[in-house]
């Protein structure tokens, strides 16, 4: 292995890095904002079980974007991820709520096309469906959450400030499963187009310690997001707690919890495994948007409230966003690698 | 890690305790003023009536020293960051009623005004409405921070007894500014009504903002 992996895996680092700026706040965003909990205390937890979340259940969903394109080279892998980060740079100046997996999947569509691969209808259809399915289910679970919290805060009359330390216990539990589903799922966005050309070897420490090259290409991204949520993250964090989502403590641990659920649903191998060993349908694993599950399930509470809360604008700007996030990646994907080619003289695919 | 638990939970019931505490010296005040009253009217400035009010002055005094422990502890242990604003008016406006019992008392005390026998019984229904209307204000208070369900019941009794008290302050007023007392005893007299009186719109305008508090406090 030379130093040019590392220049090649870059992109995803910066990627990640951008990952985790942007998609901690949907995690501990109210909670920080709101002053229930530190940011140290958020950033060390969050950085914590994204890494656990990312090398221990991260394949299942890297495995689906796998099955769509299988980027063989690195210089391929490198400008695959560019395109995805260039692409959210872009959709951020337009103020879409962005999503890394449309990004990500357009970006290998891109490749795809440019390499002359098939692209697995099935598969891309089934992705596709899970990015719709993703805030209808988040905003369900969210429904469902928040009409059992509201009945148990109004019949247990527990004191107002017992409710806010069982809130602020809530909340850091809630944050730290939101951060293993995250990296349980999202590790995909950064680091799946890197899996098929990893020359990175297992580690083993004793008998009892091994990572995969995989696990150690997840533990690469997992500290990158981490980087990201330490050094950029609490700009965001704060606009998220008093100006995007104006929301109480409380709902704030609906739609965290809510989120992660979503996130872990679509990235449990486990969970999957288990639901099909008993003849139950499984959700496919597939790397979905945290932004557009915190979207749906803040959406459930406002239906859940009466609706008058629905911004109908923001739905159309995620739906909008379904289409046009992959198909500008896929763009920029396939432009970039032709110069990569053509004017670096880079092998972009086997 | 169990420490630390138990540690947060019992400043968590310390702080309980001394809300529910600040509660009671409201309640306390209440009937304290509304028994001072009745002896005045019989006895004036007799010993109970001063020991009364030396009572209610200590009242006073340790709700003053509660309300600055709890806005003390909201702020320096960070808790409730998105009520903790409503929460201080809340409280402050609770310490404002206190305040007012032990200056009407104590106006007594003072001013000793001459109050014909025809009004005691009227005075003593208007002491009774308003000690009555400060007693559902802090009994919709505690519900706020309890039992959000019970506040609107509290609530439409302070209303409806802030309503009778008006009504009550007002005929009080007008009798005896028709009677043939001088001029500077129905003023004096008028005065205290009106301070009477106030205490009931004082409870009244903390109940409007209760419960807007309400509707933001329920998720």
């Amino acid at each position: 292995m030379d130093l040019s992996f590392f220049l090649f895996l870059s992109s995803g680092l910066f990627l990640g890095w951008s990952l985790g700026a942007s998609d901690a706040s949907n995690i501990f965003g109210t909670a920080v904002g709101t002053k229930m909990v530190k940011f140290r205390t958020a950033a060390v937890i969050s950085s914590f079980f994204i890494i656990i979340g990312a090398v221990y259940a991260g394949s299942g969903a890297s495995q689906t974007l796998g099955h769509l394109g299988s980027i063989n080279t690195l210089p391929g892998a490198f400008m695959s991820a560019l395109a995805a980060a260039l692409t959210i740079y872009w959709m951020v100046e337009l103020s879409m709520p962005i999503s890394t997996s449309q990004a990500i999947v357009g970006a290998i569509i891109g490749w795809n096309f440019f390499a002359g691969k098939p692209t697995d209808i099935s598969i891309l259809s089934q992705i596709v469906g899970t990015w719709i399915f993703c805030p209808v289910l988040s905003g369900v679970i969210s429904v469902l959450l928040y009409l059992s919290v509201r009945n148990i805060v109004r019949k247990s009359h527990i004191h107002i400030i017992r409710q806010d330390c069982y809130t602020r216990i809530g909340l850091i539990i809630a944050g730290a499963f939101g951060a293993y589903a995250l990296g349980a799922n999202n590790i995909a966005n950064v680091m799946g187009v890197f899996v098929e050309a990893n020359p990175l070897r297992e580690i083993r420490l004793g008998s009892g310690f091994h990572l995969s090259g995989t696990q150690v290409l997840f533990l690469i991204g997992g500290i990158a997001i981490s980087v990201g949520v330490s050094t950029y993250s609490q700009k965001v964090m704060d606009t998220v707690g008093h100006g995007v989502m104006k929301m109480s403590p409380l709902m704030a641990w609906v739609v965290v919890v809510s989120q992660s659920v979503v996130l872990f649903l679509f990235a449990s191998q486990g969970l999957q495994q288990f639901l099909l060993s008993h003849d139950l349908p499984a959700l496919p694993l597939v790397p979905v948007s945290s932004s557009q599950a915190v979207i749906g399930a803040v959406m459930g509470i406002g239906i859940a409230k009466g609706g008058h809360e629905l911004n109908w604008n923001l739905i159309g700007k995620i739906a909008v966003g379904w289409i046009t996030t992959p198909i500008i990646a896929a763009l920029i994907c396939y432009v970039s690698l032709f110069f990569l080619q053509n004017v670096f003289g880079q092998v972009v695919y086997q | 890690m169990f420490h630390l638990n138990v540690s947060i939970f019992s400043r968590t019931k310390s702080l309980e305790n001394k809300i529910d505490l600040f509660h009671d010296k409201l309640l306390d005040g209440a009937m304290s003023f509304k028994k001072a009253v009745k002896i005045f009217l019989n006895e004036q400035r007799s010993e109970e009536y001063r020991k009364l009010s030396k009572q209610i002055k200590q009242i006073e005094h340790d709700a003053d020293n509660l309300r600055r422990d709890i806005e003390n502890r909201l702020y320096s242990q960070n808790l409730i960051p998105d009520l903790r604003a409503n929460v201080l008016q809340l409280v402050e406006n609770l310490d404002r009623v206190i305040n007012k019992f032990d200056e009407v008392v104590y106006s007594f005390f003072i001013e000793q005004p001459e109050i014909p026998l025809e009004y005691h019984g009227r005075i003593n229904e208007l002491c009774d409405q308003v000690a009555e209307c400060a007693e559902n204000m802090a009994k919709a208070s505690r519900a706020f921070f309890r039992d959000l369900s019970s506040v609107r019941d509290y609530s439409q009794k302070v209303y409806f007894i802030e309503h009778e008290t008006d009504l009550s302050s007002g005929n009080l007023r007008r009798a005896i500014f028709e009677s043939d007392m001088p001029l500077a005893n129905k003023l004096q007299l008028s005065s205290f009504i009106n301070q009477i009186a106030d205490i009931a719109d004082i409870a009244e305008d903390f109940i409007d903002e209760l419960l807007i508090f309400t509707i933001k406090r329920d998720i």
